[in-house]
């Protein structure tokens, strides 16, 4: 069943607390959306398989606390992470504002210098809009990330946001193909290796 | 078949067989479609080759094997890359006009290729293609297959209409013979060899050769069109004596011997302990010549080397010169493949008792309770060393340490200077906590070097890490191998576990938690560090609480007036660290119930009878407020008017990386179920649910919506509301999210017991994650040590080479070091590096090292950096930095340069010396036969007043002639002929090319 799966991607969710990060996670990997989505604690994970042009990718999610208490925790979860995705809330600016920190952040704790990065921009079923797609997009540009808005809510670009990372980081020569090779030796260590699925050592740079 | 079947009217015209064609015919045909593959059919439309494009130009190749019957040969297509010219408006070039290989002949803008095809160099041709027999195949030596292989290329290239010259290797592979053809409407080139073994007398100069070249073309003209002339003479200069190769090897027994021995420790070797120049080769050409202006016969010769118009150098280079560097890295290399244990290489003995000590735990546990195992007062590191070193010594003799008492002492002083007898322990420590004292000027020289742990994962380089590797790295290659490794780590860990058991701080790490970026055995040290930080937190802590009642009953340890200045500064760096233990993965599941207890913070105690008859008012607040930290802003507590107070915390758990990667591992495997999602956040709940006892402590009386307003104040949602009195009141409430009934915020909160942080269950348990790092230290094989110190050295390596080549300024090396590190990080930041492909870094290390070594040599013997200034000075300076990065290098001014009067005088200081050996060692024989074979031009020529000439014999001659003729027939096209003659000491070549017309003759 694993045998046809290209690769195991290892995404970390960041961003303030409160900007729907989990609710992102849920609505790609359940399709549901649940308002009362209880606050993060520490860390959660999921895993979802997708298929990209034609390759299965299975993915490890990491999503995280926002609250500042918690990030003392989160930098191990950067650890051989190949996907970032930074989430702000479009109807709040200073969630917007904090990204500065968030991506210093990611700088310092990333073990890989390609780690792809995108950053959504959620909740766009709000009314009360604080912020442009264009100042979205201007951010994005500056740091070099893929940008999208959306909205777990709705369902607008969530699964989008998570293809369109895993296609860039499949076309990331050297971000995973290591990983395939190592796969392919460790036999014996595919039962360690699935549960472990991206924990920090992945990291193949 | 099938449709011949079902249409037996189609009728078959024709039938062509091939069933019976021979060998040959095969071969041929084959050929043929090579050629058509590499679409060398045809013209080619260039322009001719620019001045100098063969050298600055890209040559490529392209192979395909062809066999005749079972004979394997390969077949290459050479060719100049050049860009397409798009025929801007030229018309076609006219139908007959020469191809481009017979153009080639004539063509003076690129003779005496510094770097190209031997073929490039004889017949000047840019685009060719090569028939050689394959690999383990015998060469094609009798006379009728050499022919039978020409006449295929013939054939071939006239079935295809191919103008690309084809030529077969003949006879044995080291004589480079080769023999081909070249077509052309109406035209055709034969290339022809001969190569003998010593020069014929009468073929050893101009005239003669001459001569040949007119009766091979055989021209009936009369008088036939001058000959064009150009010539090289190239003479070699080996004896560098009197500019004897500076470098010596250090000698290292000597600084040793010495007092500054230790500091010799922190660097690493570097040099070639050879010439790596091995040769200079002077080409003196003279390009453009016509047969009668110059004399050259076997009587006179008006070649004078110093009147060459041209002169060009060469350097030859030592192949793979032995360098310091280089050779230091390879064999720490090598340590990382060996298998040895500790144990293995040092015996039984002596490590039998420090396994025990080491791997059992339980044991160390029981001897730290102990009362005795409680820090000794002011004991100087020196005496740390000492002690361990003496315990070490009970069960091995002297005599059997791999490492002399000497080198042991000098490394553990560098490694540790903090151990030094004549400096306080008190200043020493308290340097020790800000990592190092030199460590900011490091940072500051060149923040770019400085960061460079961070990509290569290594450890900063004022670090004991690093210090480490390059220890290690000297006492492998100098000190014994690896047994010396085995003892120095022995020892290192030794010291270790004794600054752990006595609370000294390691020096010489940077404070906080672990450095991920750095390598795991950098981390694994910071992490002691911080245990043993805590450690004496908790121990001053412990100590300061109940010294009070101490005093009065019992002076005990401060009897002596020592303790007294100590405690009292180790307090005040408590003071700053109170909280210091965090979380732990391992302690989530302990169910040991321990405290921990640190001094009460005096402020705090001040302060807290003055609050409490404050609000001693208010039934909120009966309890004491416990563990504040500071007021958070100006927020007050939601149910009275105290200000919010921010509570000390346990401080997060200081992890390593493979504790991090486990921690995840554990993490994840709890699955994504709602259960595991549950379990998951419970597990992590521990710091929240500590932070909220810190909390509730801090601010007696406080709800769960004060938490949440300094922990996440987004989940505190405040809304400007109009009241029944119409005005407008800021209302706030939790968010919809934090009022889910039993969500685990609420849970938490309502378990927490107001507790402070002091008082809570310790959640990092210093005592036994410092275990489990000596534990880890032990059992460190020095092929593990090797592979932990690797990126270290590697890191060392290439701050040495910066730093050398700083001093040289060579733009190759520094664009190739570039290289290494970017290459390097890719290869150590993977958590499984590729041995063979970090070797093939280490190797890059050695080439730049050995580039280094050449600059070197080379500015030495050009006098270069000996305080000469002015322009010939930088000149100078522009033609030594270019003979290393070009293969040949022109002489501004030839022989009356700067350049070249410096290299004339070197060969004048050499021949002198040679002749002055020559006559001590009457080496008559020798000298004689030297003349015979290449000194033609000596004999004849005496040059220098002396008698001894300045240059020796030339070790080569070069003499291309050509010219465009009618042949065979006087009628006949006139056609480039071209002859080049090679004349050494052991060999005699003349390669031709001879056209002639095939229409008219």
């Amino acid at each position: 069943m694993d045998d046809d799966v290209l690769t195991t991607l290892k995404i970390l969710i960041i961003g303030e607390s409160g900007v729907g990060k989990s609710s992102l996670l849920l609505r790609f990997t359940d399709d549901t959306f649940d308002p009362e989505l209880g606050a993060t604690i520490g860390v959660d994970f999921k895993v979802k398989t997708i298929s990209v042009d034609g390759n299965k990718t299975k993915l490890a999610i990491w999503d995280t606390a926002g609250q500042e208490r918690f990030r003392t925790l989160t930098p191990s979860y950067y650890r051989g992470a190949q996907g970032v995705i930074l989430v702000y809330d479009v109807s709040r600016r200073e969630t917007f504002t904090k990204l500065d920190n968030w991506l210093s952040e990611l700088e310092t704790y990333c073990t890989r210098n390609e780690v792809v990065k995108m950053l959504v921009g959620n909740k766009i079923d709000k009314e009360d809009r604080e912020l442009d797609r264009s100042e979205g997009l201007k951010f994005a540009r500056k740091h070099s990330m893929l940008f999208i808005e959306a909205s777990a809510k709705t369902c607008d670009g969530v699964q989008c946001a998570f293809e369109e990372l895993v296609e860039k980081i499949l076309q990331t020569p050297g971000l995973w193909q290591s990983e395939n090779q190592s796969r392919g030796v460790h036999l014996s260590d595919q039962q360690k290796q699935g549960a472990g699925a991206c924990g920090g050592y992945c990291s193949l740079t | 078949m099938m449709a011949a079947d079902s249409d037996p009217e189609s009728e078959v015209f024709e039938i062509t067989d091939f069933t019976t064609a021979s060998e040959w015919e095969r071969f041929i045909s084959r050929v043929e479609e090579v050629l058509n593959d590499w679409k060398l059919i045809g013209r080619a439309v260039a322009k001719p080759p620019e001045k100098g494009e063969y050298t600055t130009g890209t040559w490529e190749e392209k192979t395909k094997e062809i066999n005749f019957a079972d004979f394997k040969f390969s077949i290459t297509h050479h060719y100049l890359k050049q860009e397409t010219v798009e025929s801007e408006g030229k018309e076609e070039p006219e139908e007959d006009a020469l191809p481009l290989a017979m153009q080639d002949l004539l063509c003076m803008n690129n003779d005496f290729p510094p770097r190209a095809h031997c073929l490039v160099r004889w017949y000047g041709v840019h685009e060719f293609v090569v028939i050689s027999p394959g690999t383990n195949c015998e060469a094609i030596i009798s006379e009728s297959k050499c022919n039978l292989l020409l006449s295929s290329v013939s054939i071939s290239l006239a079935n295809t209409g191919c103008q690309v010259p084809v030529f077969v290797q003949i006879q044995q592979k080291w004589r480079r013979m080769y023999a081909g053809e070249c077509q052309g409407p109406g035209v055709r080139t034969d290339f022809e060899m001969v190569h003998l073994r010593k020069v014929p007398s009468q073929y050893n100069h101009l005239s003669g050769l001459l001569d040949v070249f007119k009766s091979k073309i055989g021209c009936p003209l009369t008088p036939l069109p001058p000959v064009n002339v150009a010539i090289r003479f190239t003479y070699v200069l080996q004896d560098w004596q009197q500019y004897s190769w500076p470098q010596q090897p250090p000698d290292f027994d000597a600084l040793l011997a010495g007092e500054v021995g230790g500091v010799e420790f922190g660097k690493l070797p570097f040099g070639a302990c050879e010439d790596p120049i091995s040769e200079l080769h002077l080409a003196t050409t003279w390009p453009h010549l016509t047969e009668g202006i110059v004399v050259d016969n076997d009587v006179y010769s008006d070649l004078d080397p110093l009147q060459a118009p041209q002169w060009s150098v060469r350097v030859r280079k030592a192949d793979n010169p032995q360098c310091l560097l280089g050779d230091f890295l390879m064999e720490f290399f090598k340590l990382c493949g060996r298998k040895e244990s500790t144990e293995d290489i040092l015996g039984r003995n002596s490590v039998e008792e420090d396994g025990k000590e080491n791997s059992d735990i339980t044991h160390a546990l029981s001897k730290l309770t102990e009362p005795a195992a409680v820090p000794i007062p002011k004991l100087s590191v020196t005496n740390m060393v000492h002690s361990a070193r003496k315990r070490i010594r009970r069960h091995r003799r002297v005599d059997e340490s791999p490492l002399s008492n000497d080198v042991l002492n000098s490394i553990l002083l560098y490694l540790f200077p903090d151990a030094a007898v004549d400096k306080p322990s008190d200043n020493n420590e308290s340097k020790a906590q800000q990592s190092n004292p030199d460590g900011k000027t490091e940072q500051e020289k060149d923040p770019e070097d400085y960061n460079l742990y961070n990509q290569l994962k290594s450890a900063p380089s004022d670090s004991l890490t690093y210090r480490l590797a390059l220890c290690i790295c000297m006492v492998n290659f100098y000190h014994g191998g690896m047994r010396a490794v085995a003892h120095l780590w022995q020892e290192f860990v030794l010291e270790m576990r004794y600054r752990w058991e006595n609370n000294y701080l390691i020096y010489g790490l940077a404070g906080g938690p672990p450095d991920l970026r750095c390598c795991l055995l950098h981390q694994k040290l910071q992490m002691l560090n911080c245990c043993i930080e805590r450690k004496r937190a908790r121990d001053d802590g412990r100590k300061s609480a109940t010294a009070e009642g101490v005093r009065e009953r019992k002076v005990s340890g401060c009897e002596n007036g020592r303790l007294g200045p100590e405690s009292a500064g180790s307090t005040a760096t408590a003071g700053g660290m109170e909280v210091s233990p965090g979380k732990s993965w391992d302690s989530w599941s302990d169910s040991e119930d321990e405290f921990f207890e640190c001094l009460s913070d005096t402020d705090e105690l001040k302060e807290a009878p003055a609050e409490g008859e404050r609000s001693g008012a208010k039934e909120a607040s009966k309890a004491k407020p416990e563990g504040r930290l500071q007021p958070h802003g100006k927020l007050t507590l939601l149910n009275s008017d105290q200000p919010l107070y921010i509570p000390v915390t346990q401080e997060p758990a200081p992890m390593t990386e493979d504790l991090l990667e486990e921690q995840s591992e554990v993490l994840a495997k709890l699955g994504t179920s709602a259960e595991g999602a549950h379990l998951r956040a419970r597990m992590q709940s521990a710091c929240l649910l500590s932070d909220m006892e810190s909390f509730k402590a801090a601010n007696p009386g406080c709800s769960l919506e004060d938490f949440v307003r300094w922990y996440s104040p987004r989940d505190y949602v405040e809304e400007e509301v109009t009241d029944e009195s119409g005005q407008t009141v800021v209302r706030g409430d939790l968010s919809a999210r934090m009022k889910i009934p039993g969500n685990m915020w609420v849970e938490a909160w309502e378990t927490a017991k107001a507790t402070p942080a002091r008082r809570q269950r310790r959640l990092f348990d210093d005592t036994k994650e410092a275990e489990k790092v000596l534990h880890y230290l032990a059992v460190q094989k020095p092929a593990d040590l090797t592979r932990h110190l690797l990126p270290c050295i590697i890191h060392a390596a290439i701050l040495k080479e910066k730093e050398e080549e700083a001093a040289e300024d060579i733009p190759s090396v520094r664009k190739a070091i570039q290289q290494i590190s970017s290459l390097a990080s890719k290869l150590l930041r993977h958590p499984n590096p590729d041995y063979k492909k970090l070797e093939e870094i280490i190797n890059q290390i050695m080439v730049v090292e050995a580039v280094i070594a050449r600059a070197r040599s080379l500015k030495a013997k050009f006098g270069i950096g000996k305080g000469e200034r002015g322009e010939d000075a930088e000149d100078l300076e522009r033609f030594v930095s270019s003979l290393l990065e070009e293969p040949e290098v022109a002489v501004i001014g030839a022989g009356r340069g700067p350049a070249g009067s410096i290299i004339h005088k070197l060969f004048v200081s050499a021949q002198r010396l040679a002749d002055s050996t020559d006559e001590a060692a009457l080496l008559a024989p020798l000298e004689e036969e030297a003349g015979r074979g290449g000194g033609g031009t000596e004999d004849r020529k005496p040059a220098g007043g002396g008698g001894v000439p300045d240059f020796p014999p030339p070790a080569g001659r070069e003499i291309l002639l050509r010219t465009c003729v009618p042949r065979p027939a006087p009628y006949s096209k006139a056609l480039p002929q071209r002859l080049f003659c090679v004349l050494m000491r052991e060999e005699f070549r003349l390669a031709g090319a001879f056209s002639s017309d095939t229409s008219f003759f």
